[in-house]
């Protein structure tokens, strides 16, 4: 990881030194350097959407996400759900891939439930280069949302207090048991989906988008009206068709489901359990 | 960065891991965003999540499952760390599966064994002592050198469960060098039914799916969205063709398995039935006059070579008439009305594909299933056309050969039990522990296997082990493995094999688009410890015997055969596909209707079989005139099966169907064989119900077995991400047939048949027919490392301690069904009957 030089800051100060600033301590909304770069500058709104009529419960998206990111055993950073219902012989199944919704936040403050519980965020301030070159300034935290949508953990920020893995409805996060939290090493650090950052920063998909072999999994920028995510999001009319859009976090990952299966098949997280989020095969 | 082309690509692969990361590493933070994501797939790159470092890209091919596919290594500090499917891959578009993925695993496991290793307590005392390689091939040399200096080098018996092309040449190369012809292989436990029905009518084997073209698909007994053969290259144009092109899917199978479940309607069947209900679809098609005549002329209906069209037609209407879609119901569950719709739709459909596997063949008669499913596909005209069922094109590759033994002879216990099965085409491989152990036909003195493990994969399992077991049966055990298994604990030396992620070959599996694809694997990491890739050790090993083979090493064999081989050659030959991995012919339009190539049949010694209608070459055959051929006739002559040059059909001579495997026939397809005639099995298509089914008290139940998504049969336990998601193997089973023994979810139950118990537990489903249990069977290992088996394996010097064994948090192993299975052949292919075991259940 790129070394950042720190900016010793207390949470207290940070928050006061911001505060004449109209989008205060909010995760999203970018700083620009200039009003001249606000009008201009524009990032990619990362996105996915997944189509159910493709996805074959195959679980290559679920191993090559192993693979690629060393996620540990005894957790997931994504997984494929899949449910039997029905009765004998008109019996149905079907699968259901998750992962982190990369969430934009409730419409009042735009900041996803994970980042909001962080007691490191927001932290130090970091700069996003748009496509067309121009730069936004956010902040960063231990959880934080950057300017792509993209809902990222910096480890060595980490204190590993657990609270975005208890705030996530959808129960995508967990502790590594591989990295320490940078800011207090009795404790490991919190993980979860990137999007695989590391490689859409460098003009490649998704691990697990790579080697869907149903093309059940799409990638990309949902703020770019010709992109393929952004004209299924439109065709199919999916707004709404995201989990839990009750709870108000505003999910970057859609579902095609023709079938309404949506509702049926997803097994929502237990309270203070994450075993929804473990992938098995029957 | 742009997407990746052909172009860029093979700069990208000759460049090494660092220069790359010179231009991008560190460049994260400031190239956040910047760049657009192309909507297209693209790949053929990776980064370090970490460091942000572009890793080392290199071509080369799996090897997790028989589909083989072409794919690119990702290599960070000489370190494997991720695997992907090939971008510029005509078959796998691509794509790796989960299996695939997890190939990282198979070099890294913590019990991997890395040097060789002798035994010094007694067979399956688990008392090991590394030696040198030196030491073991001085040792294997000793003993084979005995065997053929006195004139029996059949007693040196070589066994592989997985070697394919150069893995498979090097082997035989060998072992031809040497002169043994006591190979055994493992494909009777795997489909050969299906291939013994195939080689009986269209005279090859190897059916492909065309479902880029086609325009409906009716699958029985194959779970291709979860597994096959070739199932990154089938299973992915099945999805796109049935949501993109909304194709119908029709998926017969006892089990709602991922493949039934993605389809327009899951037909539960009874096991056995297949068949049945493919004669009663051609039932309705004939009766109805839904068949397409285009076919027929290239068809053999009765014993006249001769017939019309309109006999022929006759005939098959006659042959299925009792198959009613009434019959069929009554003995397989399925409702007549759902046969006909089905029926009607496939035979009306522009195009077809009819797909059979395991579920379908691996029984009692199986080799016959499949002679149904052929047929099918003829009456409809959707055979080896666009769309249908189609023979398979894989690359033909040319090799260099060394100088053959003198002496080369066989035991023959490759080929079951004298009268077991009428066409082995493939062996009968599990009877060949059962036939050691008889010893009447001989027992081999050295018993040498790799990537095999038959005390895990055959029937009676636990029998084949303990004849393995024991040393007065054979005196030297020799095993090739990179993992301490059911089998290997029985050898009394471990050679320690390399992974296919780091060796070279190249590599010819069927492509899905009829377009052969020449692609290589090679060496992605430098082999772990002392590791050695057999085909590297073979020719040191005939140096030691006394004998020389034409090729220094498995790279060499590699390099020459990719300098001789028509197209690669040509392309740039092995510089080319270190680079490149994959390479076809571009003008290649697909193989589509070998059968309708005409042929000219003038040629010198070549005459008109009267009985036949074949054109054949009696210079070619064993006779001594031009007369003698003529008055024995084509079928009566020996040798006369690689003398067959056309198929005269009308006026018109064409290439047709010619016998190129073991079965002697002309022509035509062989619906009537006189090759099944002959041996008092039926000549035509039919339903012989499986005699054990035909006996079933009430309280019994018929055991299948089947493959997951994330597991091979044998060869992946110790994957630990794997093994993750698929741990345990509980018998599915129907709530109905449960409660009727009172058994809950999740409860243990014992399950019996003749052959043995075992002691497992249910999983209640609504997604199984009534009547049945099925359990996966890559589970319940004995020994598989840690992962695989939970406990370490006890062999010295393994790989070092994965950091992730502490984080293992499944406690159960499944259990493994193949102990109650008994080792029985299809009488006809001799193909191991997975499928036909009845047992009992009952609350343990």
């Amino acid at each position: 990881m790129t070394k950042i030089n720190k900016v010793n800051i207390s949470r207290r100060k940070l928050l006061s030194s911001t505060a004449g600033v109209a989008v205060a301590g909010v995760a999203t909304v970018a700083v620009p350097a200039t009003a001249e770069a606000a009008r201009k500058a524009k990032a990619p709104r990362w996105g996915m959407v997944m189509d159910l009529r493709k996805c074959i419960g195959c679980r290559a998206c679920t191993v090559s996400c192993k693979a690629e990111n060393d996620v540990s055993l005894g957790r997931f950073r994504t997984v494929i759900q899949e449910k039997t219902w029905g009765t004998f012989p008109n019996t149905r199944k079907a699968f259901l891939p998750l992962m982190c919704n990369h969430c934009e936040g409730s419409e009042k403050d735009k900041v996803p439930p994970c980042v909001k519980a962080c007691p490191e965020y927001p932290g130090e301030r970091a700069k996003f280069k748009t496509p067309d070159g121009k730069t936004i300034r956010y902040r960063k935290g231990a959880t934080y949302k950057r300017p792509d949508g993209l809902v990222l953990i910096d480890k060595a920020a980490c204190v590993g207090c657990g609270k975005c893995i208890d705030a996530c409805p959808y129960g995508v996060r967990s502790f590594d048991p591989f990295v320490k939290a940078g800011k207090d090493t009795t404790k490991q650090a919190a993980d979860k989906c990137t999007m695989c950052d590391h490689r859409i920063d460098n003009g490649i998909e998704p691990a697990c988008v790579n080697t869907c072999q149903g093309r059940s999994r799409i990638f990309g920028d949902l703020s770019d009206p010709n992109s393929v995510v952004a004209k299924l999001v439109k065709e199919h009319n999916l707004a709404n068709n995201v989990l839990l859009p009750e709870e108000g976090t505003r999910p970057q990952v859609y579902y095609i489901d023709p079938e309404g299966v949506l509702k049926d098949l997803y097994r929502k997280r237990k309270k203070g359990k994450l075993d929804h989020y473990m992938d098995q095969i029957p | 960065m742009k997407q990746l082309n052909r172009r860029n690509f093979m700069t990208l692969a000759a460049l090494s891991g660092g220069a790359l990361a010179a231009g991008i590493g560190g460049g994260r933070e400031a190239l956040a965003g910047s760049v657009k994501i192309p909507s297209v797939e693209s790949s053929g790159r990776d980064f370090s999540p970490t460091t942000g470092k572009e890793r080392k890209a290199i071509p080369t091919a799996c090897w997790q499952c028989v589909t083989r596919d072409a794919m690119i290594g990702f290599v960070e500090d000489g370190r494997l760390k991720k695997l992907e499917g090939h971008p510029n891959s005509i078959r796998t578009l691509g794509k790796l599966c989960a299996k695939g993925q997890a190939g990282v695993n198979q070099v890294y496991f913590p019990d991997r064994i890395l040097h060789p290793l002798k035994r010094v307590g007694k067979r399956g005392e688990h008392k090991w002592k590394r030696i040198s390689w030196n030491e073991a091939l001085d040792t294997v040399a000793g003993k084979l050198k005995e065997l053929r200096d006195a004139g029996t080098p059949e007693l040196f018996m070589y066994q592989y469960g997985r070697h394919k092309a150069s893995q498979a040449a090097t082997m035989y190369d060998f072992m031809g060098a040497y002169g043994t012809k006591t190979i055994g292989n493992h494909t009777s436990v795997c489909e050969a039914a299906k291939w013994t029905g195939q080689e009986s009518l269209w005279g090859g084997m190897y059916d492909n799916w065309d479902y880029d073209n086609t325009d409906f698909v009716v699958i029985f007994g194959s779970n291709n969205f979860e597994t096959h053969t070739n199932h990154i290259p089938t299973s992915q144009r099945l999805i796109r063709a049935k949501v993109d092109r909304g194709v119908p899917l029709y998926v017969f199978d006892v089990r709602l398995s991922n493949t039934a479940a993605k389809a327009d309607k899951w037909v539960p069947i009874k096991p056995g039935k297949d068949g049945l209900i493919m004669l009663s679809m051609i039932n309705v098609i004939m009766n109805e006059g839904l068949f397409k005549k285009d076919h027929f002329k290239f068809m053999r209906v009765t014993p006249d070579y001769h017939a019309s069209t309109n006999d022929k037609i006759a005939a098959v209407k006659a042959n299925v008439a009792k198959f009613t879609p009434e019959f069929a119901e009554k003995e397989s569950g399925v409702p007549a009305d759902t046969i006909r719709e089905i029926a009607r739709g496939f035979a009306k459909a522009k195009s077809a594909c009819l797909v059979t596997y395991r579920g379908t063949v691996m029984h009692y008669h199986g080799a016959d299933q499949e002679r149904a499913a052929m047929l099918l596909s003829a009456i409809t005209n959707n055979l080896d056309r666009p769309g249908g069922r189609v023979m398979g094109v894989g690359a033909s590759w040319k090799h260099p050969s060394s100088p053959k033994a003198k002496v080369a002879k066989t035991l023959h216990i490759k080929d079951g039990f004298p009268g077991e099965a009428a066409y082995p085409t493939h062996h009968v491989s599990q009877q060949v522990w059962p036939m050691i152990k008889d010893g009447t036909h001989g027992r081999p003195k050295v018993y040498w296997w790799s990537c095999y493990n038959p005390a895990y994969i055959n029937g009676d399992n636990k029998g084949v082990a303990a004849t393995m077991a024991d040393e007065s049966i054979v005196p030297f055990q020799i095993c090739t493995t990179i993992v301490y298994d059911e089998s290997a604990q029985y050898a009394d030396l471990i050679l320690p094999d390399v992974t296919y992620l780091e060796r070279w070959d190249w590599e010819d599996m069927v492509s899905a688009n009829q377009i052969a694809e020449f692609y290589i694997r090679q060496p992605l990491v430098k082999p772990l410890g002392e590791s050695r890739c057999q085909g590297d050790v073979w020719p040191e090993l005939a140096k030691k015997i006394g004998f020389d083979l034409v090729y220094s090493s498995k790279e060499d064999f590699v390099r020459q055969s990719c300098e001789m081989t028509p197209g690669v050659k040509e392309a740039g030959g092995f510089e080319y596909m270190k680079k490149e991995g994959v390479w076809h012919d571009p003008n290649d339009k697909g193989n589509y209707g070998f059968y309708e190539q005409e042929v000219d049949a003038s040629g010198d010694g070549v005459i008109l079989d009267a009985q036949t209608g074949v054109y054949w070459n009696w210079k070619k055959t064993g006779a001594k005139s031009e007369k003698e051929a003529t008055s024995a006739g084509y079928l009566k002559t020996s040798g006369s099966k690689g003398s067959y040059v056309a198929q005269k059909i009308g006026n018109k001579t064409y290439k047709a169907y010619p016998p190129n495997t073991s079965f002697l026939k002309g022509g035509l397809l062989d619906f009537y064989s006189d090759n099944f005639a002959a041996k008092g099995l039926p000549a035509f298509p039919t339903y012989t119900p499986i005699p054990e089914h035909q006996k079933m008290a009430k309280d019994e139940l018929i055991l299948t077995t089947y493959k997951v998504a994330v597991h091979t049969h044998s060869r992946t336990a110790h994957c630990k991400w794997l093994t993750e998601i698929k741990h345990d193997n509980p018998g599915w089973i129907n709530p109905k047939t449960a409660a009727e023994r009172g058994i809950k979810d999740g409860e243990a139950v014992k399950v019996s048949s003749q052959q043995g118990e075992i002691t497992t537990t249910v999983h209640l489903t609504e997604g199984i027919v009534p009547g049945v249990i099925a359990i996966s069977h890559h589970l319940g290992r004995q020994h598989s490392g840690v992962y695989g088996s939970g406990k370490t394996s006890p062999t010295p010097g393994g790989a070092s301690a994965d950091p992730d064994a502490k984080n293992i948090w499944w406690d159960k192993h499944g259990n493994h069904p193949n102990v109650i299975i008994p080792n029985w052949s299809d009488p006809i292919s001799g193909t191991q009957r997975w499928m036909d075991t009845v047992v009992r259940v009952k609350k343990a």
